[in-house]
């Protein structure tokens, strides 16, 4: 009996990432992973990007703020029979991601003196950029992750991506970043305001002229010279936020750091899989296992109900039992035909990921709402294959 | 609408009187397939229909219609198009409105920094969708904008509102304000997509928030709770099953008792779900339909669920006990 694929990945790696469509259990996996971790002896920080409080949720807090937060293990040994003793050294921390503070902080961090830091938190366009258009979560999720990762507080971190469509995003989020920072775009941008009296001072010829002329139409003279300010307050970051980035890439390309696609037993979300599964490829990142959550299972083709139930049910409620036995025998058909058909999609999930360990997570009664809760997925995800 | 009402009744009608529809929700509870379902079902009615996404590069609507959807609508079906607004070709159209001359805009956008530019411009790329949006609607009795999952969506819609902020003039102002008059239209309709889970009973309550927040001109959004199981269990029976289940059971008897109570706890969850919802917002229910089946059988179920819940004019399912 080998051990488990995922065993090996939480004792050796530095950083995992898990990846999936919403709804199929990602924080889920990505918390339990992590629990396993920790009490395995790592010192261990799960980090969410997803706006919900789903990870909140699922390690059984009210709340989790843009600051990391120590979950207590101990905790464990009281609220779950047979947990086993958390091996020394091993911490769990958990944090989800605020976007907006976390960009005050990184701009905290690489403004020059505090002068320039309030006149970037005073402008107007910071404002409204900070945490709410397309793509600030990611770009935030990769300062944060560098962050966490480089402290030196962590031997593992595990992260959770948000459930975007496009779901590469956050990996593609460094590059637009940097691009958007490469200096030369911004000394183009910069040139003619960086003097007073901005744009007209300058004499400007051919496409150039027709481009500011057109831009200054189109946003108007006032946000343009706005939005000069802005860049003119950020040029001096922009080296520091990009070498960040970079930084950021380097680590997903790490030996030590994995991915883990998460899927649930359905065509969508196995669907979104198989692209990441892909995708992760074409970059040449490792993809260290696939999960596939919340599988039904029945073993029974066509059980007799009656053979089996009738006479304890009779003897418990005579009325009620025929339509009782009826009922378990409609629902089990439904529950058999379900996971016949969830059969089907992790096949095909299989054959789209070869060579890479699937690991299958049945249904749990329940939501998975605690640490409890956590600690009975290692079944699955731990067992060995 | 008074205040808090203990419950608030749903107009499922909404659905078939909008002229533009944006459909969000928790990831993975079936925003696309139900977006698919209320298309086919407009067109049949013979309006004519559009399904579109935003920016998606990879497109769900695929595996249902057999087509990938481009930023030009495309048609699937008497009635029905489909299409994908990429932001760059929006942004070529409306440059092209604005200055009417082709060649220029081509000679501009070829510009590595505008791109950047415009890339990097607060919101511009989701107004530009937004924009495509209202100009689409022109051109078609009904409009469904398949939105990302309900973080990044209420996120992108409420671009309207800071864009009106930071932009005093210019066409862009003038772009965000025709935008925020398609929100105020009283036949534009948010749609949040819900599941009885708690987790994302949660979320769409959030989201509820949100909305009333930050999207003030929009009307208050219609939940769909997808596959719901409305209770049947009387609770003699449900005792019976307690009952059973506490007993002493073989393997096999085990996993039929074990099949009547996933059954059940779908019931339960469910009028939980109603109970949470209905307190702060309307809600409609969608019943279970083939689980686990590929999404084109599914749409067409879903297309025939909801046209007898239109004709029915009341909850597929009526009320469940909670």
């Amino acid at each position: 009996m080998s051990r488990s694929p995922l065993e090996a990945l939480a004792r050796t790696q530095k950083l995992v990432v898990c990846v999936g469509s919403g709804g199929v259990g990602k924080t889920t996996t990505a918390a339990s992973l992590a629990l396993w971790a920790a009490l395995s002896g790592r010192r261990v920080l799960v980090l969410t990007i997803d706006p919900a409080r789903r990870l909140a949720n699922s390690l059984g807090l009210s709340e989790i703020g843009n600051e990391e937060v120590r979950i207590p293990l101990e905790r464990l040994l009281t609220e779950a029979t047979g947990a086993p003793e958390p091996v020394p050294g091993g911490q769990l921390w958990a944090m989800m991601l605020d976007p907006k503070s976390t960009l005050d902080d990184v701009i905290g961090k690489v403004s020059k003196d505090t002068a320039t830091r309030d006149a970037i938190f005073a402008n107007r366009i910071y404002r409204s950029i900070a945490g709410s258009f397309s793509g600030s979560q990611e770009y935030m999720a990769t300062e944060r992750l560098y962050d966490v990762y480089g402290s030196g507080r962590y031997d593992l971190v595990v992260l959770d991506t948000p459930p975007v469509k496009n779901a590469l995003d956050f990996l593609e989020a460094p590059g637009r970043l940097a691009r958007f920072l490469d200096r030369q775009v911004m000394k183009w941008f910069l040139t003619p305001y960086d003097e007073e009296g901005g744009v007209g001072k300058r004499l400007m010829l051919g496409t150039s002229a027709v481009v500011y002329r057109l831009l200054g139409h189109i946003f108007g003279r006032e946000f343009l010279k706005e939005l000069s300010v802005f860049f003119t307050l950020f040029r001096d970051l922009y080296d520091g936020m990009r070498e960040r980035h970079e930084a950021v890439g380097r680590i997903f390309g790490d030996p030590r750091t994995t991915f883990l696609v998460v899927s649930g037993p359905n065509e969508p979300s196995v669907d979104v899989a198989t692209f990441f599964v892909q995708e992760l490829r074409a970059r040449s990142l490792k993809i260290g296992g696939v999960v596939v959550n919340q599988l039904h299972r029945a073993r029974l083709v066509n059980p007799d109900v009656d053979a089996l139930l009738g006479r304890k049910a009779r003897e418990l409620d005579p009325v009620l039992a025929p339509q009782v036995l009826a009922r378990l025998g409609a629902a089990h058909r439904r529950l058999r035909d379900l996971a016949a058909l969830e059969r089907q999609w992790v096949g095909r999930l299989a054959a789209a990921a070869p060579g890479v360990p699937l690991v299958e997570i049945d249904r749990q009664p329940g939501e998975v709402h605690d640490l409890s809760g956590l600690l009975l997925l290692h079944r699955w995800l731990f067992a060995p294959i | 609408m008074a205040d808090q009402p203990s419950e608030l009744p749903a107009d499922t009608s909404v659905l078939f009187r909008s002229r533009v529809l944006f459909l969000t929700g928790k990831g993975g509870t079936g925003k696309t397939t139900l977006a698919a379902a209320i298309g086919r079902l407009a067109a049949s009615q013979g309006r004519r229909t559009l399904v579109c996404e935003l920016d998606n590069q990879r497109s769900s609507l695929t595996a249902i219609f057999g087509k990938t959807p481009t930023y030009q609508p495309t048609s699937v079906a008497p009635g029905l198009s489909v299409a994908n607004i990429e932001w760059m070709p929006a942004l070529d159209d409306w440059l092209a409105d604005l200055v009417g001359a082709g060649r220029i805009v081509r000679m501009i956008m070829k510009n590595r920094m505008i791109s950047i530019f415009l890339e990097a411009t607060p919101g511009a790329r989701d107004l530009m969708l937004l924009h495509r949006v209202v100009k689409l609607a022109e051109q078609f009795d009904l409009v469904i904008v398949d939105m990302p999952a309900s973080g990044n969506a209420v996120g992108m819609l409420s671009v309207v509102g800071t864009s009106r902020r930071l932009f005093d003039a210019g066409p862009i102002r003038r772009c965000a304000e025709e935008i925020d008059a398609m929100f105020a239209r009283a036949d534009t309709n948010l749609v949040l997509v819900g599941l009885p889970e708690e987790m994302v009973v949660n979320e769409t309550v959030e989201t509820r928030g949100r909305v009333t927040a930050e999207l003030p001109r929009l009307h208050q959004p219609l939940v769909l709770l997808n596959r719901a199981t409305p209770a049947t269990l009387s609770d003699g029976e449900r005792a019976l099953l307690d009952q059973l289940e506490g007993g002493e059971l073989g393997v096999e008897a085990r996993e039929l008792v074990d099949a009547g109570r996933w059954e059940e706890r779908l019931e339960s969850a469910t009028a939980e779900a109603l109970g949470r919802l209905r307190a702060v917002v309307p809600v409609a229910l969608l019943p279970v339909l083939a689980r686990g089946e590929g999404a084109a059988r599914v749409v067409g179920q879903l297309t025939a669920a909801l046209a007898r819940q239109s004709r029915a004019k009341v909850d597929l399912v009526g009320d469940v006990p909670g």
